[in-house]
């Protein structure tokens, strides 16, 4: 059993260890190292080594976003704000060939999607609308190799973006609800906030503020901490409508950091 | 610049304006005035239809959606009575531009036949903008159109009549010019001209090549570019683009605003450019211009569309304006660059409210209740049509198609009758003592949703308010006759140049009254197809007298001004001040 499989499973967290099982010890020496490299602040031998544990185990969800994460540190501590288009397509051409490589690994195939939306805040207001869209393509080649809970808040959450006139907003409402049909049915995760946030939205974007409130009510019941689900329970009508379009603004860095799946609970 | 001195220069702007809150509201409940304009066009003799080119073959659809521009108009007085006459451009072949006397009592009269300057709009050329200038410093303004062809210059006879000295004058290059500008690069004492051009110089109406529309939808560098051309004092023009520095440049460029933006004495240039980043280049003072993009702004990736040139907070220095596109479906923000006295700029059009104006076109500063604060106004909308919306439409059979191939005309979806960033209501904005802007378009009047273009401002009845000529493409033109009540003191300055360009275009005039300290130059056609008046107005609000007036002339002459009239024209005369 290797390390990170074993402290996934210490926190009980089972259905994200599944994602993250793997014999590959090459990949989590390659991963250790590309760790150390970050470190010490040395992008390059970084990406190169996390490739490195990627194409030993390609469907590993903690090792590609990890090597996305390290994509994005490295782009802004190169440019101003978030960074040059091009400083992405290192990893955009690296997920092609990965999954090219493994047409089966699900995983690979959602951070394809992830390494598009990771682009987007440095790029052109025309150029954010082709990358966006490229995204949502492998977002739905992951979630047709798995359904997973994951895939389906993300591809969710990603039609959110899309402004009304191109009418996502109602695809963004089904893939949210079998999400949130999914955590219903398994113990209660501080991830599983994101659900009730964007399904809220969901609801607000398809002109059901009642049901939108019905939804961040519910998800303030289970995190009565979270303050996103408090700010769109204290707001009405243009307000609202200011703070879901801020939080949407597509010129802003999503958090594409998947290490809350097996960092908490 | 690093990142780091970018950063903490932005960071120092938006404290700034941030502790200037308190100071705004306090200074705006002072304010009495109410900026109102009433539109008057049709009574006034100079409401006139604009007509887009329709181009012919499979695909003019999308080439008349690409030139939906050319609805220009140019504000000057081409008799020399005093009072500021009117150039409207039209674009539609065979169709007349229209050229108005003005009669002095608002009204105007048609003198377009007489005056021999209706033409341009040929089989094979378009007439997109105009700009009044006295190239050959006779005393008398002279006429440039610009086109998708070749331009047309109209020497002014002198008798209300003009004569067409295009080819003797050296313009003999084509360009799919949309933008033109006059200004004295060199201090020579004559005006040279540049040229923007959005297209590569392909000939649209009789295109042999279909790839001629962008190459990238947000860093394109398949446009026309822009052509400089000296003045060589002698009544005709050489082409020094290359040798200025800008035929590097090949973006597409949508409007041109120059300015002595580093108070060295020299004009300096901004080039507002459509699918990628705006330029700005520096006046090297020897006849060559530098790319100062990356240090002074940094490079972007919005639609740019017009470049306008004003000391907003009175702090001496000159900013830029430039509108974008910030739409439902596009999220760019226009871009107030606020000069930050070293050659770099700050965009605080967020932190000022001049941010988001929907598909801007034109937008021009002035100070339309003589407060002392110039106000700003902006025009937007594309194409006013049904009720059916291009924009899924171009999402979904052309952006989001893998590989398609934007610069070939052929793989753009035809609009038809469908509504792209139409209806749209102007903008209009207060100016909070140089802090921020307060949107006051609908009650002052000029909140009309017509598919604005150009813009001219200029005190057309000299009463002191300024008024606003509003083109539209094909769509009636509108003309604001500004009546606020309860405005400010004023004074107005015509200079004429002696040493320098006769125009007196880059002459910066300042002026301290009311414990405020204020700066005009005058400029040769800064803002989206218009041409604003060469007069330069000032509002001193309830000042009772004005301190100094001091005016710095391009030939480097400073001249101390004495006994300046208020809420009056003053005509001032290079190195003989004020002439009675």
């Amino acid at each position: 059993m290797s390390r990170r499989t074993f402290a996934c499973l210490a926190a009980r967290l089972f259905p994200v260890c599944l994602l993250l099982a793997s014999p590959m010890t090459g990949a989590d020496d390659a991963f250790d190292k590309a760790e150390r490299a970050l470190a010490s602040k040395d992008f390059d031998s970084a990406l190169g080594s996390f490739e490195e544990a990627l194409t030993a185990d390609p469907d590993n969800l903690r090792n590609a976003s990890e090597y996305r994460q390290a994509t994005i540190q490295k782009a802004i501590a190169g440019h101003p704000k978030e960074g040059s288009p091009a400083d992405f397509d290192r990893e955009i051409a690296f997920f092609g060939k990965l999954t090219e490589a493994n047409p089966k690994a699900s995983n690979a195939f959602l951070n394809y999607g992830f390494s598009y939306v990771d682009k987007i805040p440095a790029a052109g207001s025309i150029t954010q609308v082709i990358l966006a869209n490229n995204a949502l393509g492998y977002f739905t080649k992951s979630i047709e190799l798995k359904s997973t809970w994951i895939a389906l808040y993300t591809r969710g959450n990603s039609y959110l973006y899309w402004p009304r006139i191109f009418g996502r907003a109602p695809l963004a409402l089904d893939d949210l609800e079998k999400a949130y049909a999914m955590q219903k049915a398994e113990g209660k995760k501080s991830y599983h906030v994101r659900v009730y946030i964007s399904l809220g939205d969901a609801y607000w974007k398809t002109d059901n503020l009642d049901k939108a409130r019905a939804i961040w009510k519910e998800g303030a019941a289970q995190f009565p901490d979270s303050t996103p689900l408090k700010d769109r329970l204290a707001r009405d009508g243009d307000a609202l409508k200011d703070y879901i379009d801020n939080v949407l603004d597509p010129n802003k860095r999503v958090d594409t950091n998947l290490r809350e799946l097996w960092m908490t609970q | 610049m690093t990142t780091e001195r970018f950063a903490r220069k932005a960071f120092k702007t938006a404290v700034a304006i941030a502790l200037a809150v308190p100071l705004v509201v306090f200074a705006a409940d002072a304010v009495v005035a109410k900026i109102r304009f009433v539109e008057v066009g049709a009574a006034a003799g100079v409401r006139t239809e604009h007509h887009t080119r329709r181009f012919a073959g499979p695909h003019g659809d999308v080439l008349r959606m690409f030139t939906s521009g050319g609805a220009s108009v140019a504000a000057g007085d081409y008799d020399g009575d005093g009072l500021d006459d009117l150039f409207v451009t039209d674009s539609g072949e065979g169709k007349k531009s229209h050229l108005f006397h003005n009669n002095g009592n608002l009204t105007f009269t048609e003198v377009t036949d007489k005056a021999g300057v209706g033409g341009g709009n040929d089989p094979l050329s378009i007439v997109a903008d105009a700009l009044w200038f006295d190239y050959d410093n006779d005393g008398r303004e002279d006429l440039l159109v610009a086109r998708f062809g070749k331009p047309i210059l109209y020497h002014n006879e002198g008798n209300g009549k003009f004569k067409d000295v295009s080819a003797t004058a050296g313009f003999n290059k084509f360009g799919n010019t949309i933008a033109v500008i006059a200004f004295d690069y060199d201090n020579d004492g004559f005006l040279d001209v540049m040229f923007g051009n959005y297209f590569k110089p392909e000939n649209l109406l009789d295109l042999k090549d279909p790839h001629v529309l962008p190459n990238d939808l947000d860093n394109a560098i398949n446009g026309g570019g822009v052509t400089l051309w000296h003045n060589n004092g002698n009544g005709t023009f050489t082409d020094v683009t290359d040798k200025a520095g800008f035929g590097k440049h090949t973006g597409w460029t949508l409007d041109l605003g120059h300015g002595d933006f580093n108070n060295d004495g020299f004009q300096d240039v901004y080039l507002a450019c459509d699918y990628g980043t705006d330029r700005i280049f520096f006046n090297n003072g020897d006849g060559t211009f530098r790319d100062a993009t990356e240090k002074s702004t940094g490079f972007d990736t919005r639609k740019g569309m017009n470049a306008e040139v004003a000391d907003y907070d009175n702090d001496g220095w000159l900013d830029i304006y430039v509108t974008n596109i910030t739409d439902e479906y596009m999220k760019e923000c226009n871009m107030l660059w606020h000069n930050n006295h070293d050659g770099t700029f700050t965009d605080v059009s967020k932190e000022t409210g001049t941010c988001a104006t929907l598909w801007g076109w034109a937008a021009k500063f002035g100070d339309f209740d003589n407060d002392g604060w110039q106000d700003l106004f902006v025009v937007n909308g594309l194409r006013s049509a049904g009720k059916e919306n291009y924009i899924p439409v171009l999402l979904n059979d052309l952006i989001t198609k893998p590989g398609v191939d934007f610069t070939d005309v052929a793989n753009w979806p035809n609009i038809g009758n469908m509504t792209w960033s139409g209806y749209q209501k102007k903008k209009m904005f207060r100016n909070l003592d140089g802090q921020a802007f307060k949107e006051i378009s609908a009650e002052a009047g000029v909140d009309n949703d017509l598919d604005g273009r150009g813009i001219a401002i200029a005190d057309f009845d000299n009463d002191g308010r300024l008024d606003i000529y509003q083109t539209n493409a094909d769509q009636p033109s509108l003309f604001y006759h500004g009546v606020s009540e309860g405005i400010g003191n004023w004074v107005q300055f015509k200079l004429t140049g002696t040493k320098s360009n006769r125009d007196a275009i880059g002459a910066r005039i300042t002026l301290t009254a009311g414990g405020l300290t204020q700066i005009r130059e005058i400029d040769g056609g800064n803002g989206y197809a218009g041409q604003s008046s060469k007069r330069a107005h000032f509002g001193i609000g309830k000042a009772s007298k004005i301190d100094s007036v001091q005016i710095h002339w391009p030939s480097g002459l400073v001249e101390k001004i004495d006994g300046v009239a208020m809420n009056k024209i003053n005509k001032i005369t290079e190195g003989k001040g004020i002439q009675r």
